[in-house]
């Protein structure tokens, strides 16, 4: 039986919106559900007035004030992080747009990985990794410049109602580990992210569809993966 | 200009996220003074813990900041993003942590009483909202409103849930479209939702 089949003939329509809007499908029927979702009006409908009243979910908590204490140890990172920043766009040559949030989201590879920037910098211009993609178009590279790797697509896949790309990063044969960046594509196709974290002991990094928010684990095989133990120039 | 903290609390979350885009420290500021609580007070009814909820929201603000650009004002407002981006947080750390603390289960956990002494609870509005919400999740049947909060607030799946309650499969995933039917109901005619 195909996995088509398997789909068609389980899927009890409309049955699964509820818990998907709640996150608690399994894994392996999240990604048969959004499959489904694909030709499904009825789901679709049903999964969007389920998931508006999931967000709604959270203000059932008891609210209290955030904590004076994390309010202030956030801050100071995200300062932090932004006079690395600063360091370290004024030591970049100039040719990149002005894309202030680029080089934010690469500052966390200044701020975390002050020695894979040391053993890089060495280096002229960036160390570009050609990614393989699957399913979803278009093109997609890797570039590492001084320990900085932002991940770079064209032409990629329009997500559908309610997804986001996930970026991932995989050390030897581990499990991939969520990078804590999301990111859709606008018209063109086309987005360029900065991967926060130490990239010196990433071989692979990898991108899935996730539902929006993303999730702590991949749900679904890589769209895109791009190996870092080859280099294309 | 908006070179003032003033100015900034003056604008709406899709162009403080503008700001934040190019690097605006003090814009997240002003993110996390609008969003913040509500975020903490998620990550801690998840959680049961201060500590860890206060570990949840960090991170997931930190990503907030480190992955701005990527939010995209199509897809939902500022505060459902971040909302999301916390549930997501704190399902993970419950994933890398085998025990599950008794406070995401039961609100009224006594690890989160005690943990919620020392707390602030916030002004009046917010706590009215939140009241609406509880006051409609009350009035589901006990059976529906247990399955939602398992699943939302505990982040266990629909088959957990089964074993725990030593329920058969397929009910669980029946009252919690139940539920969450009879939820949209009653926030519709309160107008949370629309
Ligand atoms: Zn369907």
């Amino acid at each position: 039986m195909s996995a088509g089949e398997q789909m068609s003939d389980r899927h009890d329509c409309g049955g699964d919106a509820a818990a998907y809007a709640l996150g608690a499908l399994e894994p392996g029927e999240a990604e048969v559900f959004r499959e489904h979702l694909r030709e499904c009006a009825v789901c679709r409908d049903e999964l969007q007035a389920f998931t508006a009243v999931a967000r709604e979910l959270p203000l059932a908590a008891r609210q209290y004030r955030a904590p004076a204490g994390l309010r202030r140890r956030l801050l100071a990172q995200v300062r932090e992080e932004r006079a690395a920043t600063a360091a370290g766009r004024a030591g970049r040559t100039a040719r990149r747009p002005a894309r202030g949030l680029l080089a934010a989201a690469g500052s966390l590879a200044v701020a975390a990985a002050a020695v894979v920037v040391l053993e890089l910098s060495s280096g002229l211009g960036p160390t570009v990794f050609p990614a393989q993609l699957r399913g979803v178009g278009g093109s997609a590279q890797v570039r590492v410049t001084h320990g900085r790797a932002e991940l770079v697509v064209r032409h990629l896949s329009a997500l559908g109602r309610n997804q986001v790309y996930e970026v991932w990063l995989q050390s030897g044969t581990a499990a991939p580990r969520p990078a804590s960046v999301l990111f859709g594509v606008g018209p063109s196709g086309d987005a360029q992210v900065g991967i926060p974290g130490e990239i010196g002991h990433v071989s692979a990094v990898l991108v899935t569809r996730e539902p929006l928010g993303g999730t702590s684990v991949p749900t679904a095989a890589p769209v895109i993966v791009a190996r870092l133990d080859k280099a294309d120039d | 200009m908006f070179g003032n903290r003033r100015s900034l609390r003056e604008l709406a979350d899709d162009d403080l996220m503008a700001r934040v885009r190019e690097g605006d420290a003090r814009a997240f500021e002003v993110l996390f003074d609008r969003h913040g609580g509500p975020a903490f007070s998620l990550a801690f009814r998840m959680c049961g813990s201060r500590a860890r909820a206060e570990d949840v929201v960090q991170e997931a603000f930190l990503s907030l900041w480190r992955a701005g650009g990527r939010y995209d004002p199509s897809r939902g407002s500022v505060r459902s993003w971040v909302l999301s981006t916390v549930h997501n947080r704190a399902i993970d750390s419950f994933r890398r942590q085998s025990a599950r603390p008794a406070g995401s289960l039961e609100e009224s956990g006594a690890a989160e009483r005690l943990a919620a002494a020392e707390l602030t609870e916030v002004e009046v509005e917010r706590r009215s909202e939140a009241d609406q919400l509880r006051q409609a999740l009350a009035k589901l049947p006990d059976e529906q409103r247990k399955v939602i909060e398992l699943a939302y607030f505990g982040g266990f799946t629909h088959q957990q849930i089964a074993a725990m309650l030593e329920l058969p499969e397929g009910t669980v995933k029946g009252r919690m479209r139940l539920g969450l039917g009879k939820l949209r109901v009653t926030l519709t005619e309160v107008g949370v939702v629309p």
